[in-house]
């Protein structure tokens, strides 16, 4: 099983912890966590060696939503980038998955169940991450159909 | 509701209130696991020894405040359902963590408050813990105080309703 290199952003280091804690749990992937405080911060800790993001929304400096666009602008469109945000409107979450670029979106207090089904199909069997898959896409369209509805 | 009507309002519109405590009790029965209920209006009475959360869901015209008073042995608890130990009451973390509470309470209550028609967003939390704290507004604006407990917590929500700057 390879490393799975994980960057963490949120401005609280108890929810980035929590974040790390539901992952371990999970087992869905040996992980290695790169922490980041605020969207700056990981922009300047983001690179190539990033296998997926867990991002918060709410942030000083700049916003996870700031912070995703800034990566997809890069032309990193195939890693995975999962909001983990306290923002609930449907207006967030299209803003998110739309204008963000986001690949999934979490509401907080998230359980493990709640984050099991929201980043699973983003790991195989061996614990390697699937990039661009089909499941992806269709995850995706399930949160689209209800904002349009 | 204008700025006008605002301006001659002694309370705050009851389905503001009634959303807001709807967010209170659904957010924290999440997070505790157990049953949240709200006791009644509370006149904020005796000063806390605790721990305030504070956070605000605003637009360009109101700004909703959010004051959680929440005492030690709750503050306590909340540590340990939320990251699986207690945290020393007095370390930078539980400060972290009081404020993460905040913000979760108020992402609920922008998406609440949007069903009647308050549009916002939330604001960055902050939290002060001491001793002997009392919650008081010099210009008496609109203001809600509800008691809400279970079976290991008790703590107060003020709520206010001003103008934004």
């Amino acid at each position: 099983m390879s490393k799975i290199r994980a960057l963490i952003v949120d401005d609280s280091k108890i929810m980035r912890s929590a974040v790390k804690r539901a992952l371990n749990n999970l087992m869905l992937a040996d992980f290695e966590y790169v922490d980041a405080k605020d969207g700056e911060d990981a922009l300047g800790k983001f690179n190539d060696e990033i296998d997926i993001m867990f991002v918060d929304w709410n942030m000083p400096n700049m916003t996870g939503v700031e912070f995703s666009q800034a990566v997809r602008k890069q032309g990193y469109d195939k890693i995975p980038i999962i909001m983990v945000t306290a923002e609930k409107s449907m207006g967030k979450v299209d803003k998110a998955l739309n204008e963000g670029g986001a690949d999934e979106y979490i509401t907080k207090p998230f359980t493990p169940d709640k984050m099991n089904k929201a980043i699973s199909d983003y790991f195989d069997d061996d614990g390697n991450i699937v990039s661009g898959d089909d499941g992806e896409e269709e995850e995706k369209g399930f949160f689209k159909s209800i904002l349009n509805s | 509701m204008t700025l006008a009507q605002l301006k001659e309002l002694d309370e705050i519109p009851v389905e503001l209130v009634e959303k807001v405590r709807e967010s209170v009790l659904n957010t924290f029965e999440s997070i505790l696991g157990e049953e949240l209920r709200y006791v009644g209006e509370s006149n904020g009475g005796e000063p806390l020894n605790g721990i305030i959360g504070n956070v605000n869901v605003f637009n360009s015209e109101y700004t909703i405040s959010l004051m959680l008073a929440i005492p030690k042995e709750t503050a306590l608890f909340f540590s340990e359902v939320f990251i699986g130990m207690e945290l020393p009451f007095e370390s930078d973390d539980m400060g972290d963590l009081i404020g993460e509470i905040s913000n979760i309470l108020a992402g609920d209550v922008a998406a609440n408050v949007e069903k009647v028609g308050f549009r916002g967003q939330s604001s960055l939390p902050t939290a002060t813990r001491g001793s002997d704290l009392t919650l008081f507004m010099p210009n008496k604006p609109p203001m809600e105080r509800m008691k809400f407990i279970s079976e290991h917590t008790e703590f107060l929500l003020t709520m206010v309703l001003s103008e934004s700057n």
